[in-house]
């Protein structure tokens, strides 16, 4: 009866014990940095030269790099002679204004006057009327020529501003650096058109170096800003790094079902890790408070249900549990249907039934797979 | 005649054709022999004469065409056969002593001579004790529990006529028994012959050509040509009791 | 009464104990086909049932995961676990693959699994060693059939996991040892290519003008980005509530969310019917040509060994040995032989089926019907050696 359904089966045994659970989360996270300009132009124009090498750091305000002015002046030129055109086109329209100003008065007095006398019976009536009607002419006339002047005075606001805009483009043509940092990036040569909104060169900041790491969603509860974090560097050779989590992103992802958290180096190490470098964060959460406490190998399911297998005298009873936290190294919390103490099955040969019978050994080791 | 005829051994008029229409075969035209308990007759004969075919007759292994077959009391054949298992009757009834002693290999020498009592019904104790008796009679009793291969010829001999006496059967048929053996053996083996004839009350019928031998019986049928002839040997047998000395007929 | 059958086989034993342990090899051959072809039946209800699942989903108009490949979206699983009757859905992915650890590797098949609590759908039900996945990333629970032990570090394509449990039993169908990994890296093992692919396909996009525009920034890593992501997944497994109705779910999953759904008898149908068949059959003719084959020795041996007593026999059949015992002695040395060959056939295939590559199951009901069908086969093979045994004409004793 060695082998066979009957025979009883190899398992290995421990005794639930009352213990607290420290969980951890774990997430594998990419080296990044909090502020990355990315300096360009704000109108398109060609790249005329670039001073900074990658890996060097620059000051705030510092000239990076300049654009070609192309033909900038020939349309500041051209915009100054706009400018003076509209400004005699103003005058005009100024001088016109006056003109019809002045026949629109002299048309108001003189419907006044005609108004009065035909009062008194001195005029006709078409008289009269003709000078209404002069008047009326003579005011649109006059509305006509102030509107004239307002818009070639708007006209000439505008060209100024344009004038304006194009000198302030010519300051642009000087690319800054917005804050200090190292240039992580020099993304186009001297030569190269670059539209607006292109990075010319990319500035990281390194002061604000983080790791932005992900977590399962589902097991990720108790992340917070705060807690401290181990970080390795996949190129560390294993060493940890200490650090914390900054914060946890209001923004998770749906797709990958994972949460994104920020973590910071305690201590930036030296060298700088490289951006994109991939990264393990472990976060430790505090431990909970003593419960009775399994290997996660000890859980099996059994008529629907999850629980353990327990022990008594070679016959095995399922016992269902429920399952609180579980730490990095397996062990899981019970809140319920074990008190401690019980002898529970923890490895076992096959997946087992009431029916069976267990013969418990040291190691499961070296039996035949 | 009549005596002789009470027990043992009788044939009257058998006859045997082999074979139908143009090429049939008389092997035997009319055999007369009468054997009586205690006795041991010659069969002698030339090859071809029909000396094995009468044997197999004897023997109830073929079935004569004609002719009337008596062993003791019963009619065993008379036209046909009379008796219907003939199997038993070779079993309990007819011995065998064959030209070889053809003893089963893988039995030792106690159950080769204790198989045909146990065969026949009896228990295997008593069929053993039964085979050693015969086995000491005949002076191999110190061989009992040996296996065939391990004897000389002459024992395993004598282990056959053991085997054939093992049944108490009242004939003996022994087919050339003494052909492969040098004088003195052959001369032992049928004083042998004669001692258990009288001891047991058999009749031994024995076929041979073995001119050593032939003179030792009183009575001797030549066959010859399907047909036999009693005549008297030289030899006093043992009905008398006295010693048989060689004497050689013409 | 002597055994006469006995009697001889003790006579030359040697001969007989040869011929029977020439037999017995070529039983325990048979015996051993048999337990392979029930190992393959076993390695499929063990896959079945270890995988914890009531109902597999997998792409529409495929036999997937295990007997077609099928790919579905990994977000899809949400609208499963919706379903009424649904009681937990879990994305799973299979992968054949070679797993390297230091200089060897082993043929694999890596399932990706939710890194959850243990007892999920997909996960291994217990454990011979070691502990359950914790990370979400690069840990691994293998099956001990790999050579693997706790503490190993494996490779699988991309990425090295360390192997932090050990299972026993679970195989693919294709008695391939499986290996668990979180989902993610699955996904990753699967769908993503080896660094000098990735690269040429940055490159091919990169040249591609509809793809990267001057005019646009970032449109190109947004291209590149897509690419590399990998959102797909074999199937998902599903556990049913208790009381549900496995057909009636799957019905409703098929017509609401326009995949293919799985019951546990048709994945076991699919499996035996198409996945096994063939070599099932092959497995089928060879046992009917070692039965034939080993019929024939039986009835050799036993000829040739009736035959050598001949004289015997004709002496027996004389001095008044009834046909009914000598028949009685060469039937029971058929089965004799046949009795003792199932012996060491059993004992044989007992002792080397462990040794087999895949797994061989030799079940208590195979070697009762292998018994019957022995000794049945000895008595019909010794009819030849009783046909000559009875034409012996006991006269032939008599010579001249």
């Amino acid at each position: 009866m060695r082998s066979g359904p009957l025979a009883p089966v190899p398992v290995t045994a421990a005794a639930v014990e009352k213990r607290s659970v420290a969980p951890a989360l774990y997430g594998i996270g990419v080296v990044e940095s909090g502020a990355v300009f990315r300096v360009g132009p704000t109108s398109p124009g060609r790249v005329r030269e670039v001073f900074v090498e990658v890996g060097d750091r620059v000051e705030a305000g510092q000239k990076v790099a300049v654009m070609d002015p192309v033909d900038l002046d020939q349309r500041r030129a051209a915009q100054e002679a706009s400018i003076a055109r509209l400004e005699a086109s103003v005058r005009a329209a100024s001088a016109r204004t006056s003109e019809t100003g002045a026949r629109k008065e002299y048309a108001q007095a003189q419907s006044k006057r005609y108004d009065n006398l035909l009062k008194s019976g001195a005029v006709s009536v078409d008289a009269a009327e003709a000078k209404r009607q002069e008047r009326l002419v003579t005011a649109a006339a006059w509305t006509s020529a102030n509107a004239d002047l307002q818009a070639s005075r708007a006209e000439l606001e505008r060209a100024k501003a344009d004038l304006a805009a194009l000198a302030s483009q010519k300051e642009n043509l000087d690319l800054l650096a917005p804050a200090a940092g190292l240039v992580s990036a020099r993304a186009s040569e001297p030569g190269t058109t670059a539209v607006a909104g292109q990075a010319v060169v990319e500035i990281i900041d390194t002061g604000s170096i983080r790791v932005s790491v992900r977590f399962d969603q589902a097991t990720a509860s108790g992340l917070r800003a705060g807690l401290p974090a181990d970080i390795v560097l996949r190129s560390g050779n294993g060493r940890v790094s200490g650090g914390a989590i900054l914060r946890v992103e209001p923004v998770a992802d749906p797709v990958t079902e994972e949460l994104i958290a920020k973590a910071v180096f305690s201590e930036m190490p030296d060298p700088l890790p490289p951006l994109g470098e991939l990264a393990e964060v472990t976060v430790k959460l505090p431990p909970l408070p003593e419960t009775p406490v399994v290997p996660d190998g000890a859980l099996q399911r059994y008529a629907g249900r999850r629980g353990v297998w327990i022990i008594i005298n070679g016959a095995i009873v399922f016992r269902p549990v429920t399952t609180g936290r579980r730490d990095l190294a397996g062990t899981v919390q019970i809140l319920e249907g074990l008190e401690g103490g019980e002898r529970v099955v923890v490895y076992s040969a096959r997946a087992l039934t009431p029916k069976n019978r267990v013969k418990v050994l040291e190691t499961l080791e070296g039996m035949k797979p | 005649m009549a005596e002789r005829l009470k027990r043992g051994i009788t044939i009257e008029g058998l006859r045997k054709r082999y074979g139908s229409g143009e090429t049939a075969v008389d092997a035997l035209k009319g055999v007369d022999m009468a054997v009586s308990p205690g006795e041991v007759v010659g069969l002698i004969g030339p090859s071809g004469s029909g000396k094995s075919t009468l044997l197999k007759c004897l023997g109830a292994v073929i079935e004569p065409t004609a002719g009337r077959m008596t062993l003791g009391d019963d009619v065993i054949y008379d036209g046909k056969w009379k008796i219907k298992d003939l199997r038993a009757l070779r079993r309990d009834r007819i011995g065998f002593i064959f030209q070889a002693p053809y003893l089963i290999p893988f039995l030792d020498v106690t159950d080769n001579v204790a198989l045909l009592p146990m065969l026949a019904g009896r228990s295997d104790g008593e069929s053993r004790k039964r085979a050693k008796e015969l086995l000491e009679a005949l002076d191999v009793g110190h061989r009992a529990s040996a296996m065939p291969s391990r004897l000389s010829g002459g024992e395993q001999q004598r282990v056959a006529i053991a085997r054939a006496l093992a049944n108490r059967p009242p004939v003996i048929l022994a087919d050339e028994p003494t052909a492969p053996l040098d004088s003195e053996r052959a001369l032992s083996v049928i004083t042998i012959l004669n001692a258990m004839a009288k001891q047991y009350e058999t009749a031994i019928i024995v076929v041979t050509h073995d001119e050593k031998i032939i003179p030792t019986f009183r009575r001797i049928y030549r066959i010859r040509d399907g047909k036999t002839e009693e005549m008297a040997g030289r030899g006093p047998g043992l009905l008398e009791g006295e010693p048989g000395l060689p004497a050689v007929e013409a | 009464m002597i055994s006469l059958a006995g009697r001889d086989i003790l006579h030359g034993w040697g001969k007989f104990t040869l011929t029977g342990l020439g037999l017995g090899l070529l039983i325990g051959v048979t015996l051993t086909m048999g337990g392979v072809y029930r190992g393959m039946v076993d390695d499929a209800r063990v896959l079945l049932d270890n995988s914890g699942a009531d109902l597999w989903v997998v792409q529409q108009e495929t036999l997937g995961p295990y007997a077609e490949s099928s790919s579905i979206y990994d977000d899809a699983w949400r609208s499963v676990a919706g379903m009424p009757g649904v009681e937990a859905a879990a994305n799973v992915t299979y992968l054949t693959t070679q797993v390297r650890r230091g200089t060897e590797d082993v043929r694999a098949m890596v399932v990706g699994v939710d890194p959850g609590m243990p007892g999920s759908p997909g996960q291994p039900g217990y454990l011979t060693a070691g502990r359950h996945i914790a990370r979400s990333h690069y840990e691994a629970v293998a099956d001990a059939a790999t050579g693997f032990r706790t503490g190993d570090e494996i490779r699988i394509r991309r990425n090295t996991y360390t192997v932090v449990g050990l299972t026993r039993r679970m195989v693919s169908s294709g008695g391939d040892p499986m290996i668990f990994i979180p989902l993610k890296d699955a996904q990753e093992a699967q769908f993503l290519k080896d660094n000098d692919s990735i690269l040429q396909q940055r490159r091919r996009t990169a040249s591609n003008p509809s793809l990267n525009r001057p005019g646009v920034p970032g449109l190109l890593e947004s291209v590149i980005a897509s690419q590399s992501a990998n959102l797909n997944v074999n199937a998902v497994l599903v556990r049913l509530l208790p009381g549900a109705d496995p057909e009636e779910t799957a019905a409703h999953i098929r017509r609401w969310l326009r995949l293919e759904v799985y019951t546990r008898e048709q994945m076991e149908e699919i499996l035996l019917g198409k996945l096994i068949a063939t070599s099932s059959r092959q497995i089928g003719m060879f046992l009917v040509i070692l039965a034939v084959v080993s019929a024939a020795i039986v009835a050799f041996i036993i000829y040739t060994l009736t035959l050598g007593k001949i004289r015997e026999i004709a002496v027996l059949k004389l001095i008044g040995t009834k046909n009914r015992t000598i028949v009685a002695m060469i039937l029971q040395q058929a089965v004799g032989l046949g009795v003792l060959g199932f012996m060491i056939g059993k004992i044989s295939a007992t002792f080397w089926a462990p040794f087999f590559p895949k797994f061989v199951l030799l079940e208590a009901r195979d070697a009762v019907t292998g018994f019957a069908a022995v000794i049945v086969m000895c008595v019909l093979a010794s009819f030849l050696a009783i046909r000559a045994a009875l034409r012996v004409d006991p006269a032939e004793a008599i010579g001249g």
